[in-house]
Formats: C-alpha cells, structure tokens, sequence
C-alpha cells in the first residue's frame, strides 16, 4: 500500500515540479488577469483586454495578460487584476477601454494604483480596501470560488501549481470504502438541491454487485437565473475534472460524462480543453498518476431541455431519448446509464470533492451546521445591487446575503420578496429574511434550496405575476408524459394568466391550492412535484396581490399590461417638449390643442418607453390600475 | 414456476406470484383500480397515467400500483379520501383533455374512461376544470383504421404493440401539451407504412384509434 | 416550410458525410443530430430519415428526439438568429417587451423566420448572463442592458454590412 502511496504521490509531484517554473515566472513580472468568462465578455471584457495588450505593445512592456474566469463580482465587470511583485494585488472593477489605458500607463509603467477605479486590494494596502474590509467580504468564504478568477481555466499547469489534483493523489492511496466513509463523515449534500447525502449515494453504487459503473457530472443549470455551474465551469474546470475523478475513484466507474446544457458554449470548450489537457498529463485515462486505477470522460451536450436536468431525463438524454423521467426506484445509484449503477452529481457537489479529500471531512464541517455543513453558493440576481456569485456558510440568513453580501436593493426601491430555488422553488417575503439557508429552514418557510439562484424582487414586481412567469416556464418545459403535470400546469397557468389579465374569479384561488396540492402528489418527476411551488408560497405571503387582481381588478405593483395604463399628468408635462411622441412605437401620443400629450389607450402596447423617456425633471408620466382610473384622471382634470 | 405471495387488499386476502405488480394482483383478483397506460408483463412500467394510486401501510404516501411489487403480508388499500382525491383529480384532468362523444365514439360502452367513472361514481364531465381543446384534425387515411387524437389519453399502448409487430410506424413526438401520438413527420397514416393490422385499434383503451367498419364507423 | 430540392439533397449529402463512420449506438443518436444542425443549421425530414436507416431506428424515434428538444430547429434559421432571453432575471427587466420590439420590428412571433430568411427570432430560457440583464443574443454574441431602442440600431448595423458599406455606425 505505501508503494502505491509512494508511486501516485510521486507522480503528481513530478507534474507539479513541471508547472510550478511557469507559474513562479509569471511572480516574477508584472501579471494582468482580465476576467472573461460569458458575463465578464458580454460587459466587454474582451476590447478591454485587447486594449491592455495594445497599450503595453506601445510602451513595450512585457507583462503577460491572462484571460481568467470569473470571481464572482459580475456587478462590477469588466474586472481587471494587476498583480505587480512586492505589491498586493489589485483589483479594478467597471473598466472600460479608457481606464484600461490609464491603468497601464499609470500603474503598470508607473506607480500610481488608481485608487479611484479601484474595488479592493488583495491584501493589506495602505490606500484600498480589501475584500475582507467590506461587510461582504466579511460574510464571505471562498471555498469551490477560491482560484476563480485568478488563475487560467485554460492552463493546467495554474492549477497545479495552485495545489491541484492533490485530492485525486489523496483520494487513490485510499481504499474505496474509507474514502466513501471521508465523504459520509463530512456531511456534503447535493448541491443540485435535493440535499441528498453524496456520500450514501456514492455508498449505494458501490455496494452493486454490477461491475460497470458510471459517474456523471450535472452541468444542465437550467434554473433560469442561476449561473453558478457555468461560471465554476468556465473559470477552474479541473476543480471540477477533478471531483469527477474522485467519485469514479470512490464508486468504482471506468466511464464518466460531464452533460452540459447547449447554452453554455464557453463552457463546452473550456471542459474538452482541460479534458485534453488532463489526459496528456496522466490524470486521465489508463494507469491515472501511474496507479491502476484507469477512467476517462465523455462531454455530452444537451439540446435545451430544462426536464433534463432531472436525473432520470438526464439519463434518458445520454441514451438517445427524448427528456422522459422514469420512475423511482430503481434509483440511479442502483440501475441508471444503460441500467447500470450511476451516480450522478451536480457541478458544486463535485467541486467541493477535492477540498475534503484535501483538508478532511473535519475541516468541512467547521463552516455551516452540523446538519448542513460546508459553504454554499448563489447567484444573486434582479433588483440588487451587487448581482453575480456569493458564497456564504451554510446558514447564513437570507438577510444577511441580501443586505451585506448583495448590498440591498438597487435603485433605492423596498425589498418585496426573494425569489429562491428556480421554478421549483418560493417567494419568500421580508417577514422571513432571518431564516438560515440551508436545506432543511427553507423547505420549511416555504421554498427550497434549489441550486442556488436567488432573485431578488422590489415594489415594482407583482407576485401572481412572478408566479404566472414561473408556471408559463415549467409548462412550456413539461415533458408532457404523465396526466398531473402535464394537463395540471396548463389549467395552473390557464387561471394565472385569468388572473393577471384582470378575468379571475373568487373561486380560482381555492382551486389552485387544491390543484397544486394534487399535482405535488400526483407527478411522475420532481418538475410536475415542485411545479406548484411558486404559486403555494405566493399564495402564503401575498394572497392580498391575488384578491386585488381578482375582486378589484388591480395590479398593485403596476407590472400587468392588462390591469394598468400609461397616463400622462397634464399639470406636469412641459407642452414644448416631444420626448415621449417620438419614443412611441406604435405613434400611440399626440398632442392635444392645449399641446399637452395624450396617450391613446388603445393604441398603447404597454412597453414603458415614454416612461423611461419623459425627462426627469417633468416625470409626467404615470402608471395607473385599475386602467379605469384614467377616466376618473380625465374627469378631474376637466 | 415462481411461488405465491400473500398480501390483503382493501382487507380481502389474496394470493399472488411472487414480483407481480399490485395493479395486476388486485384486477386478477376482481379488484379494480383504474388504469391505462399499463401493459402486463413489462419490465419498466411506463407510470403515466397516474391513476392507480393505491395505500400501502407503512408507506408514508400513495404510490403507483402499476410500478409496486406485491410483498408478504403487504395490506393494501384501494379507496380512501385521500386517494379518491387524487386520482378524480388526474380523470378529471384526462377528460378535460378528451373529446367526449360518447354517442357516436367507437369506443362507446368498451371504453376505460367510462369504466373508471362507472366503478367510481364520477361524472365524465369535468365540473371544476374547463376543457382544454386540442383540435387536432382526425386522420382517416389509413383504409383500416381512424384515428382521432383528441381523444388520446396519451397511454402509449399504441406505441408498444406496433413495436412489437416490429413495425414502429407510430411514435411519441413533440412535448409538454403538444405531445401526442403520431408517425414520422406527423404524416397521416396511410401515407406511410402502416400495414392496417388494427393491433393499435385493439389496444387503445379508448376511442382514439379505431378499426374501421367494426363499430359502424363510416 | 416547404424545402427546395437543392435544400433536400444538401441535407442528405450532409447527412451522409456525418454518419459515416459514426458508431451505431444509440447514445451517439444526439450528437449526430448536433453535428447535422451544426453544419445545416437545420434537422430536416431527409436527414432524420437518412440517421434512422443509418442507425437502424424507426424514422419515428427520431422524430421523436428532435421534436422534443428546445434546441433543434426542423426550419431553416435565419441568417442572423435573435435569441431574447425570457429567464427570470430578464424577464423581470422587461424581457417580454424586448421580444415584442423585436416581434413587431421584424414583423414575426417568436419561433418563426423572416419571409426573405434573413433572421430568426427565439426565446431562449436563460443564458446565465442575468447580472446583465435584460439580454439577447444576435448570432450568439451576447448583447448586455438590452432595451427596445436598440431593436432599430441592431438592425440598422446589420443592414449596413450587408449591403457591404462599413459596419459600425448606428449600434
């Protein structure tokens, strides 16, 4: 067994030998990370970067600028980090082209840190911050996020150097079973949201008397504002490789599958360029660090399915079928790919993988609580104002993640409510934001962990509407096999969208609880369980928006095209302007013979584009519900 | 070949070969659970239709008796409020999803819908949902068979005997609400390489897919 | 949408270069089809006809697949192909009044192409982008802070490369 130990430990050694020379290189100069994962080049991270190399090009300076991934502070992208020796990082937020240039002029060639368009230090600086000095940063914890953003998703040798595959080496010294029994003792739970104890999942599979056995990696983040999966993907994925591995170590598997959602092209590339790269450095493969344990992966592309994230439409997917849940048991873990034993794993459940096999299942479970351990990462979204990645303790409150880490709610607007665990997950509103996330607390409040988005939602969101968005997306994702989901969301739906349309009636809301009540119960997969979801926790916390839809025909928040009008206020429009005519699509505002404009209400599309362009000064424009209330306006008016 | 198992069913003991299914324990037994995507002998049942529920003691919630193994001394049950419950609200979405003409249907009297609203004392007429038409035009290509899919309950026994004859003309297609039975490229029937066996005609539990001049039908 | 015979034997021929070689196991069923999108754009008849004799399945399993899933196209797409994203992020940023500017503009519902084939338009259900929100895609190049003003800029730039004259001006 030590000779073993001996032979992987030093084979990685040897690989790592190779990378460290490149990496200590790259302290000797002065270094330049531009993140450029899909958000970071979307913001326009990539004219910045090209600037940076043009303006170095100019004053011949050799530093080498690497295209990084995402740290996970997408609200101030383009992100750029300048790393000069002897000088703790730097790191600049929102820069343009322009302040690129002025960062290399004035702080590459010179030395003036630009205090100004600086987010934070790395460590202690005399003039600027460090993460750690921002109440965010003090909430935060790095654990899966640690490399992202400063190392090159497209370089092994980064990562090695950093420490990686140390798990894997760790994790090949270890009889299967011990190994098994390290993840058990740490407590992990599938980040995917089920909460499903990885190391009892990994157990099962083990235990199979069928020899051929897969693992998989769940990279179909369909949740419609969660990105977690795709940043870690884009910007370390050999974290990721690597927790594969180990589980294929662990379960026995000599053929894994990472199934990524089409949608993530950037992903796709930078998983086969580290597959490519793992397998010429003998991670991957026959004889993996020249053990006898031999594996090697497929990268399989979904087709856009949101269904398929669930395990056994995932399945179905590999195997040439359309997205069609099976029923449960037989589990995955007993009979899946091909009916053999498969233990499929979510993208953040492996990426914690590698750190335990590291620092050991104790070191897990000093973050977070005995029931709930570790970190856990979201993506926060909508109306706050810090929106990209956080990870947090387990059991931090929702509070504490909005207003500290998130930094409240954009545009000086009222928190309403948190929108939590995708379309299978609740609305939870501010009477509850001291609730601990984890697992167990939110399926209690009403919602559930899900994978990890968070939409944060203000005053100017109607929740039957949220509701109605979330029904319209799992109906149009169903995949139409069993009676309760697939004709139950679409009679769901049918009297949401009544609702938001102003045509509900006093008896569609005890209709909805009971139909949700029966569709949780009767669905042949999680999508048609947990479909109702978002109405029942609307329900919970805000039944007064449903009763004013229905019995006053009003949208409080003024977000339901049908149950509102554009109105524009004629003491406070200034007769001379034309703003709002010329930004009418539909030439719906023309003046009257007071020259004071006037919003014909049926030609109006409800687009909000006179609103957006009547100048601040006059903000003559108005959203009135009921649509009636434009008469009564009128009438005062005359 | 296998031996018996002894379970009780809404309290009437029965005996049954030992990995049967509970749906098809109780129906040899007459007792009757509504069914229709079930198909004896299949080794994954496909679990559809979601109206065998049935309560097992000590299971925490309803399960599925088409996919449930009969075990020694298991005590099933059949009816209760809760799932009387449950499975109207499944039929009562089926046939807000059907085309109900019973009249003039060619399934009229053999039908399985009416079967479960006769055993359970439901009306067939949905009274809290409205229909949801579907309005897909009725095939009558095919010189043996018609085939009208807004009656289609989706059961998929249409699929799995053509299947079986080895020809594998009809198929699922598209998703969600617009999933539905049909050949390649949504061609009529007699377009391409239906044989007129009538095996699907026979297997459908109810007047979607009919042979031709058996029923009287044109 | 009715094909050309040019379009019906490009896909066949299309088809055929792909397949050949490819291992007959059913799990290589969706990556075929991938590839024959990639190079087609489209899955039409034809080609599923010629994957299903190639890989010994009923034309209609195949049909199957490709009906199922959001991501194959059985019509040509447009040449530029718009995407607006209706995740929730997006969609509470006004994602839906972005789909109905460009609805109107280029005078299509979402899932059709224009008559002359120059674009498509689509939903797409979330791209991950959603601190940048409201989002679309031209040609999978992602367009960040969309608002219905930028419909006329978007297309005005493309029509200009077009007809060959200096992109640039107008987005």
């Amino acid at each position: 067994m030590s000779n073993l130990n001996d032979t992987v430990i030093n084979a990685l050694g040897r690989l790592k030998e190779a990378a460290l020379p490149e990496w200590q290189a790259l302290k000797e100069k002065t270094v330049i990370l531009v993140g450029a994962a899909t958000c970071g080049r979307a913001a326009g991270a990539l004219p910045v970067m090209q600037t940076i190399k043009d303006e170095l090009a100019r004053q011949s300076i050799d530093a080498p600028v690497v295209e990084v991934g995402c740290m996970g502070s997408c609200y101030a992208e383009p992100i750029v980090v300048v790393l000069k020796p002897g000088q703790p990082g730097l790191v600049y937020g929102y820069v343009t082209e322009g302040i690129a240039s002025r960062l290399v002029l004035d702080y590459v060639a010179g030395d003036d840190p630009c205090v100004e368009f600086a987010l934070a230090a790395l460590e202690t600086h005399e003039m600027i911050p460090t993460f750690a000095d921002y109440p965010r940063g003090q909430i935060e914890q790095k654990v899966v996020l640690e490399h992202c953003g400063f190392i090159d998703p497209e370089n092994i040798n980064h990562y090695l150097a950093a420490g990686g595959y140390a798990g894997l080496a760790h994790a090949l010294t270890l009889p299967p079973e011990e190994l098994i029994q390290e993840i058990k003792a740490s407590g992990l739970r599938g980040r995917g949201g089920a909460g499903f104890s990885t190391g009892m999942k990994w157990e099962t599979c083990r235990k199979q008397a069928e020899q051929t056995r897969y693992v998989i990696c769940n990279a179909d983040e369909g949740d419609p504002g969660a990105f977690m999966d795709r940043n870690i993907l884009e910007s370390n994925p050999h974290l990721v490789l690597e927790g594969l591995c180990i589980a294929a170590c662990a379960v026995g598997a000599q053929k894994g599958y990472f199934y990524v959602r089409a949608e993530y092209p950037l992903a796709v590339d930078r998983l086969k360029k580290a597959v490519a790269q793992a397998r010429d450095a003998g991670l991957l493969g026959s004889g993996i660090l020249d053990s006898s344990f031999s594996f090697d992966v497929e990268i399989f592309q979904g087709s856009g399915a949101f269904v398929c994230g669930e395990e056994t439409a995932l399945l179905a997917s590999l195997e040439g079928e359309p997205g069609l849940p099976r029923h449960r048991p037989p589990f995955p873990a007993v009979a899946g790919l091909w009916g053999k034993p498969t233990v499929i794993n979510n993208v953040k459940t492996l990426s914690y993988v590698p750190y335990i096999m590291k620092k050991g299942a104790r070191w897990f479970r000093e973050t977070g609580t005995p029931d709930n351990p570790g970190t856990a990462i979201f993506a926060l979204a909508g109306k706050v104002v810090s929106t990209g990645l956080a990870e947090v303790p387990m059991s931090t409150t929702l509070r504490d993640v909005i207003f500290e880490v998130g930094s409240g709610v954009a545009e000086g607007k009222n928190f309403k409510a948190v929108q939590i665990g995708g379309p299978s997950g609740g609305c939870l509103p501010e009477s509850v934001l001291d609730t601990a996330i984890n697992f167990d607390s939110l399926n209690k409040a009403g919602a559930i962990m899900g994978s990890g988005g968070m939409v944060i939602l203000d005053e100017d969101d109607c929740m039957v509407e949220i509701a109605r968005f979330f029904l319209d997306f799992t109906q149009k994702e169903s995949c139409g096999k069993c009676t309760f989901c697939r004709l139950g969301t679409k009679h769901m739906l049918d009297i949401l969208e009544r609702i938001t349309k102003g045509k509900g009636r006093p008896e569609d809301l005890e209709l909805l609880t009971e139909l949700a009540e029966d569709i949780k119960a009767g669905s042949l997969c999680n999508l048609g369980k947990t479909a109702p979801n978002p109405i029942l926790s609307t329900l919970r916390y805000f039944r007064d928006e449903y009763e004013a839809h229905i019995h006053e025909k009003r949208c409080p928040a003024l977000m339901c095209k049908d149950l509102i009008a554009f109105y524009i206020l004629p003491e406070k429009c200034e007769r001379s302007c034309d703003v709002c005519v010329g930004s009418c699509p539909v030439e719906a505002i023309y003046p009257n013979e007071d020259r004071i404009k006037v919003i014909k209400q049926d030609k109006c599309v409800k687009c909000n584009s006179c609103l957006v362009a009547c100048p601040p000064q006059y903000k003559a424009i108005v959203k009135l519900s009921p649509p009636e209330m434009v008469a009564e306006k009128e009438k005062v008016a005359k | 070949m296998s031996e018996m198992v002894r379970l009780t069913i809404d309290g009437k003991p029965i005996e049954s070969p030992a990995g049967e299914k509970i749906l098809w324990a109780a129906l040899q037994n007459d007792i009757y659970i509504p069914h229709l995507c079930a198909l004896s002998g299949e080794e994954s049942p496909f679990a559809a239709c979601r109206l065998c529920f049935v309560e097992i003691e000590g299971y925490p919630r309803p399960v599925t008796a088409c996919t449930e193994t009969v075990a020694e001394g298991m005590a099933v049950r059949t009816r209760s409020e809760k799932l009387d419950r449950l499975v109207r609200t499944g039929f009562e979405m089926i046939m807000s999803n059907h085309r109900i003409e019973c009249k003039t249907c060619p399934a009229n009297r053999r039908c399985a819908l009416q079967k479960i609203a006769k055993e359970r004392k439901w009306p067939l007429k949905p009274k809290r949902l409205p229909a949801l038409e579907r309005d897909l035009p009725v095939d009558e290509s095919a010189p043996g068979i018609i085939y009208d899919p807004n009656k289609c309950v989706l059961c998929g026994l249409c699929v799995r005997v053509c299947r079986r004859k080895g020809l594998g003309d009809l198929g699922f297609a598209h998703r969600g609400f617009n999933r539905m039975i049909t050949t390649f490229g949504d061609s009529p029937l007699g377009a391409g390489g239906c044989l007129n066996c009538g095996a699907c005609a026979d297997a459908c539990p109810v007047g979607a897919l009919a042979a031709r001049g058996v029923w009287g039908q044109a | 949408m009715e094909l050309t015979e040019e379009e019906k034997s490009k896909a066949i021929a299309v088809s055929r270069k792909i397949l050949a070689g490819c291992e007959r196991t059913k799990g290589n069923l969706i990556p075929i089809l991938q590839r024959i999108q990639g190079e087609l754009g489209y899955v039409p008849l034809p080609a599923m006809r010629e994957v299903a004799g190639y890989m010994g399945l009923p034309p209609v399993d195949v049909y199957s697949v490709v009906t199922f899933y959001n991501q194959f196209r059985l019509n040509p797409p447009g040449k530029r192909q718009v995407k607006v994203c209706l995740g929730t992020a997006c969609h509470m940023k006004g994602g839906q009044i972005i789909m109905e500017s460009w609805e109107r503009r280029l005078n299509i519902r979402a899932g059709e192409t224009t008559a002359d084939r120059e674009y498509s338009l689509e939903r797409v259900a979330c791209v991950g982008c959603c601190t940048l929100a409201p989002v679309v895609l031209m040609d999978e190049e992602v367009h960040p802070r969309f608002t219905p003003t930028k419909v006329d800029g978007m297309l005005f730039a493309h029509g200009l490369t077009k007809n060959g004259e200096k992109e640039g001006e107008g987005a």
